[in-house]
């Protein structure tokens, strides 16, 4: 019976040779339109000759970020999907418990209308809303940037400002604390509430707890998720009967 | 053999880092102007500089898996987390993240997200609303949207660079034109077409506008079945990992 087996395996080893033979054979049919996979050269992490990031290992940094040149990431932060922290010209320092979150651009400029050139210097427990841009910019511990906001050279966000979404902040602007700032270009639309305030430090808290969570699931090797994948498979259910279980995760906005 | 070199050269370029970092901690310390990093950075010796597979599309979070239909087009750089459902015909662009950590995000029937959105969703909205975020059918959410607990009713157009915040609802058959920021708990009503930041009431639609609407839904159907060919059904990449590990001498 071994042998039947064997024969079994050899038989199946030709066929997937002839398959691949077959996808040669079809890459040289489609000539030079032909598309090769290659394998991801995507780095999460990259050095421009000697500028290199210290990103702290207990930061979630999101594999599809990129994180370039002399950024500074401090501990308990968070990086997110899609994101550019390019600080190729000048250094980008993010402090401890803040979150970049997904496809935010955080850059220094080399060249700038004034002439100067500045670091852009992020402090402790801020939240950098979705799709925000930081340009050459301050911003002081427990700011908040709304979504979609852009924060241009020399702007100054005050400790528990608030930028709200969608707004431009022009070049060289200085936003006090406690006050909310929006509009294009920003100004100044009222100051900071107590429960914001409350409710603003408390969203890092739960971000860095996010956090863990998405750094759980994204360090994980091909043998796990092809674990995990093989058990999603055997206990089909259904996504109603399961998005019912969701105590675990904390509150966060 | 190469982990083994690139561990070594990771222990010899780390002193000549920390260095460095030493030294301009040092000059912050004299400037009293910027904030002073208060905890310093502990580089992690272990963090992956380089994995060749770079980030996965479908990120299961707990017992959530990301669903998607059989003939939804999903672009590889996209990232899928949590609790999000793509329909059939639907297509995602490059770019786009579709967070569902939090609360749900179901991208309806024929309709699409284009490049580089983030659809998210809150733990709980400030309206009556339900806080996930439901695209529904034939709807074109315009590329860099940012899109935040919203209910987007069947048969919409997103503008680019849109802002829609928690608990807003754009009812059918309306259009917010490009670079609009719909506040929280914004209603646009059905048929009329605003824009603005924030949102303002522009006017209402023909009824042959109306019409075009599912149109471009489906002509960017169209187009995401061009893109949705040009991939194998199964990725072709372990042959290149194979290669590359007999490149370096690994037993493959």
């Amino acid at each position: 019976m071994s042998s039947m087996g064997r024969a079994l395996y050899s038989v199946g080893f030709w066929i997937r040779e002839t398959g691949q033979a077959l996808d040669r054979l079809g890459c040289r049919l489609q000539g030079k339109n032909h598309f090769r996979e290659q394998l991801s050269r995507h780095r999460t992490l990259m050095n421009v000759f000697d500028k290199s990031p210290i990103v702290d290992k207990d930061a979630f940094v999101a594999p599809s970020a990129s994180i370039i040149g002399n950024v500074n990431v401090g501990p308990g932060s968070s990086i997110w999907y899609g994101c550019v922290l390019r600080g190729d010209a000048n250094s980008i320092s993010v402090g401890a418990g803040t979150n970049i979150q997904d496809n935010t651009l955080v850059h220094v400029a080399k060249s700038n209308l004034s002439g100067k050139v500045l670091p852009t210097l992020i402090g402790d427990n801020v939240t950098v809303g979705n799709s925000a841009v930081l340009h050459g910019c301050t911003v002081d511990d427990e700011a908040y940037i709304g979504p979609s906001a852009t924060v241009l050279d020399g702007a100054h966000v005050e400790k528990h400002a608030i930028v709200d979404s969608g707004a431009l902040v022009r070049q060289n602007t200085r936003i006090p604390s406690g006050e909310v700032w929006g509009g294009n270009p920003a100004r100044f639309l009222r100051k900071v509430t107590e429960e914001e305030r409350a409710f603003f430090s408390s969203s890092a808290v739960d971000y860095s707890k996010l956090a863990q969570v998405h750094a759980a699931e994204n360090a994980k090797s091909l043998d796990e998720t092809d674990f995990k994948k093989l058990l999603y498979k055997k206990n089909a259910r259904d996504a109603e009967y399961d998005s019912l279980f969701s105590e675990n995760l904390p509150k966060a906005a | 053999m190469a982990t083994s070199i690139a561990r070594f050269s990771r222990k010899t370029l780390t002193p000549t880092l920390i260095r460095r970092f030493s030294t301009s901690s040092a000059a912050l310390a004299t400037n009293p102007d910027p904030p002073k990093p208060k905890l310093t950075p502990s580089p992690s010796p272990n963090r992956a500089n380089w994995d060749y597979r770079g980030q996965r599309q479908i990120i299961p979070l707990g017992q959530w898996l990301p669903k998607v239909a059989v003939d939804a087009y999903v672009a590889p750089n996209v990232v899928l987390a949590g609790q999000v459902t793509v329909w059939d015909g639907s297509s995602v662009w490059n770019g786009a993240v579709l967070r569902g950590d939090l609360n749900k995000i179901t991208l309806g029937f024929c309709s699409n997200v284009q490049e580089r959105c983030v659809v998210h969703a809150a733990w709980a909205s400030p309206t009556g609303l339900p806080a996930e975020t439901l695209i529904d059918r034939y709807v074109t959410v315009g590329a860099y949207s940012l899109l935040r607990s919203c209910t987007i009713e069947p048969e919409c157009i997103i503008g680019q660079h849109s802002i829609l915040m928690e608990g807003s609802l754009v009812e059918t058959r309306s259009i917010l034109e490009a670079g609009s920021v719909l506040p929280p708990g914004r209603r646009i009503p059905s048929g009329e077409l605003w824009g603005g930041n924030p949102a303002r009431f522009i006017r209402t639609l023909t009824n042959e506008e109306t019409l075009e609407i599912p149109k471009l839904a489906v002509a960017i159907n169209h187009l995401s079945g061009d893109h949705f060919s040009e991939f194998l059904p199964y990725s072709t990449v372990y042959l290149e990992v194979e290669k590359f590990k007999k490149s370096l001498g690994i037993h493959v």
